[in-house]
């Protein structure tokens, strides 16, 4: 692989994480996976949803609730305007339904930060398959 | 803003009721599922409809059995010590 080639590489892994974390299966379908993008779309948008529905969109605190948040923030970048809305309305919410809402947002959050990894690894693969490096 | 907008968008603001009983652990059904779906999505490199399906029913059923197991050893772990 050439210098260059190779930047281009790096730079396609980074523009494939970047379109996962936009929005989730986003880069599976960067490099044609149409099947595994919408099966992620889906599941993670339905749980993440879900969990804004138990606990309200009060569920994301970036100021009580820092590491959720951060889990929650791995969906995708929009999770920062919805936090902004959860601060400026005052959405309180609390006991079981404040857990089963961070907890099924979270776990959102980190099945799209393992979708992220596997779409950067098997565009990588798919590379190193092509040329043989 | 329609009405049907503003009741999806209201019940997104208020959380639902969920009491702290023995069914509430039944929520663990819908992400366990959820758990399994994704992973099987980034495991398997073709995904053929009947084979995913029975991939993921395998998993769902292996996490929730080995979840139940371990809820009965911890139960009779406590009924030991407090016993």
């Amino acid at each position: 692989m050439t210098m260059r080639s190779k930047e281009a590489h790096a730079l396609f892994l980074v523009v494939v994480g970047l379109l996962a974390w936009l929005v989730p299966g986003g880069g599976h379908l960067a490099i044609n996976k149409k099947k595994h993008a919408v099966i992620i779309f889906v599941t993670i948008a339905l749980t993440f949803c879900t969990g804004l529905y138990i606990g309200s969109i009060g569920v994301i605190n970036p100021v009580g609730a820092k590491p959720w948040f951060l889990a929650q923030l791995m969906n995708t970048p929009a999770v920062m305007a919805l936090a902004k809305i959860s601060r400026a309305g005052g959405y309180a919410v609390y006991a079981r339904p404040s857990e089963i809402g961070q907890i099924y947002t979270s776990i959102a959050g980190l099945l799209n930060l393992l979708c992220i990894v596997n779409a950067v690894y098997w565009a990588h693969l798919r590379r190193t398959e092509t040329t043989g490096d | 803003m329609s009405i049907v907008d503003a009741f999806i968008l209201a019940s997104f603001t208020v959380p639902e009721r969920i009491y702290v009983n023995p069914q509430s652990v039944l929520w663990l059904l819908p992400l366990v599922a959820s758990i399994s779906v994704v992973y099987k999505a980034t495991k398997i490199p073709k995904i053929k409809a009947v084979s995913f399906v029975k991939e993921v029913v395998i998993l769902f059923g292996s996490i929730v059995v080995f979840m139940l197991v371990t809820a009965i050893v911890l139960y009779v772990m406590a009924w030991l010590v407090t016993e």
